[in-house]
């Protein structure tokens, strides 16, 4: 036990050393702000107050109605948000309309080095506009397909209240008529409401299931790699002499792990920090709470954290075991490549069934998966997640993959035992069955 | 002292294709350096990984101190030195040391301790914190041989220590194998380097092709050979000694080195007549002198043919 554990601290110690270790460790966190605060600072400037001259060429003082419209749209909520939109109203007559429309848009679309912009963008509102629904917009942010339809958005529903105030409508009548269905979904488990929203579950699990993906397969090729390197500087014939190989590989698939999670935790933690702290962290990048908050970092009740975190820690080791068989029977890199390939699989097949699963939770095929130790890491958090699961299925389905971890690593150690002296020779299936019963 | 360290009994290994070591039995007692001998691919790694347990026996047994543990189990009392050379490349060298001795199952501080004194007895102190792979392959060599050492074994086990080091550290090594002996404990290390086996082994064993060729203290092993031995050195006119070291009757080897040579008597011939015949013939002589057969002498005398055909490519 005591020398497993030297093996663990070796591995672990010299891995966090290295320098791609601490860099990626420190970058990560870096492009997770970057994550945040991008999206953010890309929507703030969508957010900005765009000044908005109304030609308005009708008869019917429809400029005055879409410009009241326009005037109440304002960004974010609360008391002290700002209008969307500052807007003034250019009387215009068919004859003088082009004139008009010319001269504002001569003000227009100016980039701010160059000359201060006079307007945003140019709208003209004919009486057509009224009877068919059609306008026009001139303006140097066209390209912004969410500004363009929040501005169509507006405008089409300020013509809708004309155009039913002219067929006697009543404005109160009409305000109430037009409100939007909101529509809030809570997940429900065992009769219980959980907080979490829908949308968040299906975010969760999938965000799981990559996060575990990804770790998989840097982590557990980084095993795999380690172990063909002891077999290449031939370190392994002195820690053969006083190690077991069950304990070599043990250590080695836990030293490695907990690297691994280490370095999970670290990215973890920052996101969890990083998720509660946005607000101020926005402000210090002087952005709008709201803008900060159009960037959802769903959160994970501390149920399902414990669960991930198990499967999470299990599953890694399991595929890192597994990985390390095949570094055992391997010589070099090259060589493990066609043996790695099935390992793959087992994890593609894995992640996928997620997909299966978000759909029929309950299922046989999501139940079926959450037992099997290569798979479960994937599936079960998802079902934890999305429906209830017995704990007495939990603890089942936990069981099973600690033995299968150890399985694994009792499979390599054999394979290792036996190929550890075989250098330059690929063994057959047949002879790797042999040395795994010998 | 008087039980064996390590009793190889009928021991048999193949590898597909061939026997690398083939129904040897040997004993090393406790105590003393034991040298084990023998060509190119004789079987010497072999036997060492199978006393190390790193290689399963197909065949026999083998027992360590008596006890009926494996090697693994015993390994806090062995040391061991593979013929290939291997050390984390990436560790820093005093950290490396003190994994090694983890592995031995000693304490981390103690093993901190052992490794110090070890480096600086090495004399590569200013080393500690430097990467392996930032030092020579003879400095990487000695860090590896006190690894070996550093849980002070009983039985130190040295597969080929002394290859591939300078003079200046070989004898370093030397010293401290020959310390080792005299704190009482046991050192078998393989060698082909027959001078050094006769200088330093108080017992040795021949192999060639995997099997026991001769066995036993250095005296008995030279007394067994038997027969008289004349070292001869040359000063001119060698040539003109030809006939009389052709001469069978007179001399029965001759193992000619140029300058110098070293023969054996003909049962029955007298050196006296032989340095008659060479100064009748007027060989210039720098030495004659009548000596105990060298182990180098026994070595080829009695592998040197085995020895020939044996190919360096197969694994020892």
């Amino acid at each position: 036990m005591k020398k497993i554990i030297a093996v663990v601290r070796r591995e672990f110690v010299e891995r966090v050393r290295t320098k791609a270790f601490v860099i990626s460790t420190v970058l990560l966190p870096v492009f997770m702000v970057a994550m945040v605060l991008l999206p953010a600072l890309m929507m703030s400037g969508g957010d900005r107050t765009s000044r908005v001259a109304l030609v308005d060429a009708s008869t019917t003082n429809l400029g005055q109605r879409v410009s009241q419209a326009l005037g109440s749209e304002k960004i974010g909520k609360g008391a002290d948000a700002k209008s969307r939109y500052t807007v003034q109203v250019f009387p215009a007559t068919g004859d003088d309309l082009a004139k008009v429309r010319d001269g504002l848009i001569a003000e227009t679309g100016f980039s701010s080095s160059k000359k201060k912009d006079g307007w945003n963008g140019v709208l003209v509102l004919t009486d057509e506009t009224l009877a068919t629904g059609k306008l026009a917009y001139y303006g140097g942010n066209v390209g912004s397909l969410e500004a363009m339809s929040k501005l169509q958005r507006v405008v089409s529903s300020a013509l809708t209240g004309v155009r039913l105030a002219k067929s006697g409508v009543d404005t109160a009548l009409l305000k109430e008529a037009m409100k939007p269905a909101d529509m809030d979904t809570t997940k429900v488990t065992d009769g219980k409401q959980t907080g979490q929203s829908g949308t968040e579950s299906y975010l969760i699990a999938y965000f799981m299931g990559f996060i575990l993906y990804i770790a998989i397969l840097i982590y557990g090729q980084q095993t795999m790699t380690s172990v063909i390197e002891e077999k290449t500087s031939r370190i392994m014939e002195v820690l053969t002499s006083s190690l077991t190989p069950f304990q070599m590989l043990l250590g080695k698939v836990l030293g490695v792990g907990l690297a691994g999670l280490a370095q999970m935790g670290i990215w973890g933690g920052t996101a969890l920090v990083l998720s509660s702290q946005r607000l101020p962290l926005a402000g210090m990048f002087g952005m709008s709470a709201d803008a900060a908050q159009s960037f959802p970092i769903p959160s994970m009740p501390p149920g399902l954290l414990v669960v991930f975190l198990l499967y999470f820690a299990l599953g890694f080791m399991l595929y890192g075991a597994l990985y390390a068989a095949i570094g055992a029977m391997c010589n070099t890199i090259q060589e493990t490549q066609q043996y790695a390939i099935f390992v793959t699989v087992f994890i593609i097949v894995g992640f996928f069934a997620v997909f299966a699963l978000i759909k029929d939770p309950t299922g046989p095929l999501g139940v079926t998966m959450s037992y099997v130790p290569f798979f479960a890491p994937f599936t079960m958090p998802v079902r934890w997640s999305l429906t209830s699961v017995p704990p007495m299925e939990l603890v089942l389905s936990l069981t099973l993959m600690v033995l299968a971890l150890l399985a694994c690593v009792w499979l390599a150690a054999r394979i290792y035992r036996t190929g550890i002296l075989m250098y330059g020779k690929k063994p057959s299936w047949g002879e790797l069955w042999r040395w795994i019963r010998a | 002292m008087t039980a064996a360290c390590v009793r190889i009994e009928s021991v048999t290994k193949r590898f597909s294709g061939h026997t690398a070591v083939n129904r040897l039995s040997m004993e090393i007692p406790g105590g003393g350096i034991f040298g084990l001998l023998g060509p190119n691919g004789a079987g010497k790694s072999t036997t060492i990984r199978l006393i190390m347990g790193i290689l399963e026996p197909d065949e026999g047994k083998i027992v360590l101190f008596d006890s009926p543990r494996n090697s693994r189990a015993l390994s806090q009392r062995i040391g061991y030195l593979p013929e290939e050379r291997g050390l984390y490349k990436k560790m820093k060298v005093l950290d490396h040391l003190i994994f090694l001795g983890e592995t031995k199952g000693i304490g981390r501080a103690d093993a901190r301790k052992r490794a110090q004194a070890w480096l600086e007895r090495l004399g590569v102190s200013d080393w500690a914190q430097k990467k392996v792979e930032d030092l020579s392959k003879g400095m990487q060599q000695k860090v590896q041989f006190a690894g070996a050492l550093l849980h002070e074994p009983e039985l130190v086990i040295l597969d080929e220590p002394f290859s591939g080091l300078d003079p200046v550290n070989a004898q370093v090594m030397k010293d401290i194998v020959v310390a080792i002996a005299a704190e009482g404990r046991t050192v078998l290390f393989s060698t082909h380097v027959m001078e050094q086996a006769e200088r330093m082994c108080d017992r040795i064993a021949i192999i060639a092709r995997g099997e026991m060729v001769v066995n036993g203290t250095v005296a008995q092993v030279k007394e067994d050979f038997g027969g008289r031995h004349v070292a001869l050195g040359f000063t001119h006119d060698k040539a003109r000694a030809a006939n009389i070291l052709a001469d069978r009757a007179l001399i029965a080897r001759v193992d000619d080195y140029g300058a110098s040579a070293e023969l054996q008597m003909a049962d029955g011939a007298d050196p006296e007549q032989l340095l008659a015949a060479l100064v009748r013939e007027g060989v210039g002589l720098r030495r004659f002198e009548v000596v105990e057969p060298s182990l180098h002498a026994i070595f080829i005398a009695k592998v040197g043919a085995e020895a020939a055909t044996a190919h360096a490519g197969v694994a020892a």
